[in-house]
């Protein structure tokens, strides 16, 4: 090349050839034909708290089931694909991790979610972006009453999983009446519950129920979700006579209220809905102080559906921790759309979300189906859906299903300081 | 009644140790360390580490942990801190930032959930009738005794004249041959100390998850406020009436009132006295 | 002046730039993301012009932010207001509040007026909470309707916004309300003696920074279309901080480069998926570190020096220019 000294130098003739090379490369892959498409992937967007156990074993269930289809054959002969974005448990950043997933990744399907408000404020963005959301963590009734209240907007939206609160209000009404009152005897009972919405909508309606069938409901408190202290809690508590605590936890600090409740020898056994009580190692964690405790579990390793033991032991293989709740929704969910893609014949959305309105799946938690709201059916007497079981954790940080008397494993069992 | 007294000197105890420490490098080097939240968080997932995954009894742990989070306190003093002091709002920043990278270095590590410092003594005492925690007494002994040793050290040792005399006048202090930047380095160290020995002490009954380290600064920040920027008895007389309010509030209203109880007092106080109790001349 | 003109160049070029960005790469969530950081522009511009100006670091601004945008979430979900009045509401709602805290703090500064100023966050924050019954408590009010329905549209309006209130800030700053306002930075008891109404120009400086940051709130609850009480968190107010630090205290202009980069970045890093945060949180120390007059605005300063060099303006003689170099 002739020496040049102005600094920039004319590109060379084979220079121009590979960039108009590159050129063409790109025009064709761009417009690619379409009977390449057939073979493109569906994308399943995941808005969950990544940095969250939630999170992670959202994550880790997709997997599996992507893996399983995928073995499998794939979907209409196209593979399964996952794409992650964090939701955390900001509102703001979870509307930009849907509008990442559907603008910026376009995804097919949206499976995840986890704290309530954070959905919520996704929904009307979601709604714009047309795109199926399955939800598999958060529990607020007003999530699906949008369906029935603007369906052409909000068909979109449905949930997999887990009851939502005011049906898990219902059980744990059911609970208080049949257990603690008809089996333990104890009709003085205290509730507790964190300071989110979903909560305090579903305590009024848990009152009212535990009051009709004989409870004396001696204290209701309400605390923040990030105290760390509930000194002042378990003070009013056992000034109120009461005899059992019912509690409502979901992010607030059930460990540290678990270590409490030990420390101080609390006189009363405790249980409830306690989310973060439902790890698989939430006791060891803790140091064995949650030995007494009952939660309520969507699923415990026991044979709900003939789906249940299968999955347990296939995500404890791949993860080596015991699933948490969102797990059984995000495996449940990607079954769920495979299917609904498969008998509709297409991706098309419309078409897709007839399909899912009819769905019925053998689910790990029970039967799924759902309900003119597109939300999850719970069980009862006669139908199989998913419900909760209360178990109770034991020596050795093992877990036995006492509530249903039907699925029970073991009795009930005082916490070893309290005489009774 | 009685209840209240005690919780609420447990709550003041544990305030009252990490507020110490945030005045005592404000009164000498008249920063306002935001990573002191950093080595509240610190102090309890080292001793939950050499704990939990090495294995070492409790008493080793612990006092490891205190003195590698003070050599860290000591570190970020001198990487951070030192380069930047002509700015308060620049160490402000800085300090800030190191919290945050401390937090997702404990999240990605340990994970989010709460995790389990163990305690000392895990039986319950019961006094006057009032069931307490064992673990909460010992924290508020504890505090007693090391805030206590601290204020004896201040007084009557030569190195803690050389914090005093900086306190009250730095310049004037390095004319007499006081090395200051060696000073605040050690001040730096016993301030992260005491932060990490709160955060065990507090561990076994309070929540030890990576963003612990937020409200215990910002509480601090108002106390250190309310007691007068860089006097220890300030921080203390303040610790105990932040204590006691919110034990009272909570015991007397609901939990959900507490803090704006301390918030309000606080604006109030720097409203009316925005010197802080002792004011801030008065260094010790 | 060459000056003047470089500055209207590179205000044109960048304002052009993000106008035209989502014309060449359409996709909603690029606006989105472009639109956040215009709002959070608005915010910093705010913060910038009390705080940055007379030296009192602001650690309660979003309580202005989160006033604005729960006056447009009541508004417009209990009473059924067009959302077009939500931005004046906001402006006059934020601006009581900046009266209500602004009066009592006058005579704080330094840490002492920080902690009030986040006091007073702190406060409005545990109020949403304690009267979720009226407030929608965690989850806050959803549904609140969009201001324009278009994304682009809305997002031209932001732009505009942020545009003009800069202009004006940056006007006000260069004027004899900026001088004072440095001078009771510098002095406060020297500019009192020589017979300006220090208190007037300190309070109205608060209040015209709440107006902006208010609606600014209530322009974004019309765009997430729900307000929650983590609008009022100390967070918000640090990450405030954090752009303006960034972008270059006092300067007025950096703080809008120092936001629109910083919500970019936390975008942009979603590809370390869980080391996000930890990445970004590296670099704030690195910028923090090696930058402590902020990145946005010391980087286009030595950039203009060197156009200038290379234009036929010769330099202007160093006392007209000293005053000018602050801004």
């Amino acid at each position: 090349m002739p020496a040049d000294h102005s600094g920039l130098s004319s590109p060379s003739l084979p220079h121009r050839a590979a960039v108009a090379l590159g050129a063409a490369a790109l025009a064709l892959g761009l417009a690619a034909p379409p009977a390449l498409a057939q073979g493109k992937p569906i994308r399943i967007g995941v808005p969950t708290a990544m940095q969250l156990q939630v999170g992670r074993d959202t994550q880790d269930a997709i997997k599996l089931a992507i893996d399983d289809i995928n073995a499998k054959g794939g979907v209409l002969g196209r593979k399964l694909e996952m794409v992650v974005a964090d939701e955390t448990e900001n509102p703001e950043t979870g509307i930009s991790a849907i509008k990442k997933l559907t603008a910026d990744e376009k995804v097919d399907v949206l499976v995840g979610g986890y704290t309530s408000g954070v959905t919520l404020a996704q929904l009307p963005h979601i709604s714009a972006a047309k795109t199926i959301y399955l939800g598999v963590g958060a529990a607020s009734p007003a999530i699906t009453q949008k369906v029935k209240q603007d369906y052409d907007n909000y068909k979109y939206i449905f949930r997999v999983g887990p009851i939502n609160a005011a049906n898990q209000a219902r059980e744990l009404t059911g609970f208080i009446a049949n257990f603690v009152k008809g089996e333990l005897g104890i009709s003085k009972i205290a509730i507790v519950g964190e300071n989110a919405k979903w909560v305090q909508d579903l305590v009024p309606v848990l009152k009212k129920g535990a009051t009709d069938a004989g409870a004396d409901i001696r204290v209701t408190e309400f605390f923040d979700t990030q105290t760390a202290d509930f000194s002042p809690l378990f003070s009013k508590v056992k000034d109120s006579g009461a005899q059992y605590l019912v509690v409502i936890l979901s992010h607030a600090s059930s460990d540290t209220f678990a270590k409490q409740w030990y420390d101080s020898r609390f006189p009363m056994p405790y249980g409830g809905i306690d989310v973060k009580s439902m790890d698989g190692d939430f006791c060891d964690r803790i140091g064995a102080k949650s030995v007494g405790q009952m939660a309520a579990n969507f699923a415990v390793r026991a044979p709900l559906t003939p789906r249940t033991i299968p999955f347990f032991d296939e995500f404890k293989k791949a993860t080596r921790r015991s699933p948490v709740y969102t797990a059984f929704g995000a495996n449940d969910a990607v079954y769920i759309y495979a299917d609904a893609v498969k008998r509709a014949g297409s991706t098309d959305t419309a078409k897709v979300i007839k399909e899912l309105e009819k769905t019925n799946y053998m689910g790990i938690p029970g039967v799924i189906q759902f309900d003119e709201m597109h939300d999850v059916k719970p069980g009862n007497a006669s139908y199989k859906g998913p419900s909760f079981l209360l178990a109770q954790w034991r020596d050795g940080c093992k877990r036995e299903v006492v509530y249903p008397k039907t699925q029970r494993t073991a009795d009930f069992k005082y916490p070893s300081w309290i005489k009774q | 009644m009685l209840e209240i007294l005690i919780v609420g000197a447990v709550s003041s105890a544990i305030y009252a140790m990490l507020a110490v420490g945030f005045t005592l490098i404000f009164g000498v080097a008249r920063v306002l360390n935001l990573a002191h939240g950093s080595f509240y968080a610190l102090g309890a997932y080292g001793a939950y580490w050499l704990t939990s995954s090495l294995k070492w009894p409790l008493l080793p742990a612990a006092l490891a942990s205190i003195g590698a989070v003070a050599l860290f306190g000591v570190a970020v003093e001198r990487v951070f801190v030192r380069p930047m002091r002509s700015s308060q709002l620049a160490v402000l920043m800085i300090t800030l930032a190191v919290a945050l990278v401390v937090e997702q270095a404990l999240f990605l590590t340990f994970g989010s959930e709460y995790r389990n410092v163990p305690g000392f003594v895990d039986a319950k005492v019961t006094i006057g009738g009032v069931d307490v925690a064992g673990s909460r007494l010992l924290a508020l002994a504890v505090s007693v005794v090391v805030i206590a040793a601290l204020w004896l050290f201040i007084q009557h040792t030569r190195l803690g004249s050389a914090i005093l005399a900086i306190s009250q006048d730095a310049q004037a202090a390095q004319y007499v041959g006081i090395p200051s930047d060696r000073i605040f380095s050690v001040v730096m160290g016993i301030s992260a100390g005491l932060a990490a020995a709160a955060g065990i002490l507090a561990g076994p009954f309070l929540s030890v998850q990576p963003t612990m380290w937020l409200l215990p600064i910002v509480k601090a920040f108002a106390i250190v406020v309310v007691g007068g920027l860089g006097s220890i008895p300030g921080s203390i007389v303040a610790a105990l009436m932040l204590g006691y309010a919110e034990t009272i509030v909570a015991y007397a209203a609901s939990t959900s009132w507490t803090e704006i109880v301390s918030v309000l007092a606080t604006l109030l106080m720097l409203v009316v006295r925005p010197a802080g109790i002792f004011g801030r001349r008065a260094a010790f | 002046m060459l000056r003047h003109r470089l500055d209207l160049a590179a205000a044109a070029v960048l304002v052009g730039a993000m106008a035209v960005l989502p014309l060449v790469f359409p996709s909603n969530y690029l606006i989105g993301v472009l639109t956040v950081s215009a709002i959070y522009g608005i915010w910093a511009v705010s913060w910038d012009f009390m705080s940055g100006l007379t030296g009192r670091e602001n650690f309660g601004h979003s309580l202005f932010i989160g006033v604005g945008a729960y006056t447009a979430g009541f508004l417009n979900t209990s009473f059924g207001a067009n959302p077009w009045w939500s931005l004046p509401a906001a402006m006059v709602v934020s601006v009581l509040f900046a009266l209500l805290i602004g009066l009592p703090t006058l005579r704080l500064k330094g840490p002492y007026f920080a902690l009030a100023m986040l006091s007073g966050s702190v406060i409005m924050q545990r109020l949403m909470l304690i009267f979720w019954e009226h407030t929608g408590g965690e989850e806050g009010i959803n549904g609140l309707a969009p201001l324009i329905r278009s994304q682009l549209g809305f997002y031209y309006f932001v732009l505009g916004t942020l545009v003009a209130t800069t202009v004006v800030l940056l006007a006000l700053a260069r004027s004899h309300w900026g001088l004072i306002l440095r001078a009771v930075r510098g002095d406060e008891a020297t500019c009192q003696a020589a017979g300006i109404n220090v208190t007037f120009y300190k309070i109205a400086s608060l209040v015209i920074s709440a107006a902006c940051a208010g609606a600014g709130g209530a322009m974004y609850a019309h765009y997430q279309l729900q307000v929650s009480p983590q609008l009022f968190a100390v967070v918000t107010s640090i990450t405030i901080i954090t752009m303006v630090y960034v972008g270059g205290m006092g300067t007025i202009y950096g703080p809008v480069g120092g936001a629109i980069l910083l919500v970019l970045a936390t975008e942009l890093l979603r590809e370390f998926g869980e080391w996000r945060l930890m990445v970004y949180s590296c670099a704030l120390i690195l910028i923090l570190f090696f930058l402590p007059t902020g990145l946005v605005a010391p980087l286009w300063q030595r950039l203009r020096g060197l156009l200038r060099r290379k234009g036929k303006d010769p330099l202007v003689p160093v006392a007209a220019d000293v005053m000018e170099q602050q801004a």
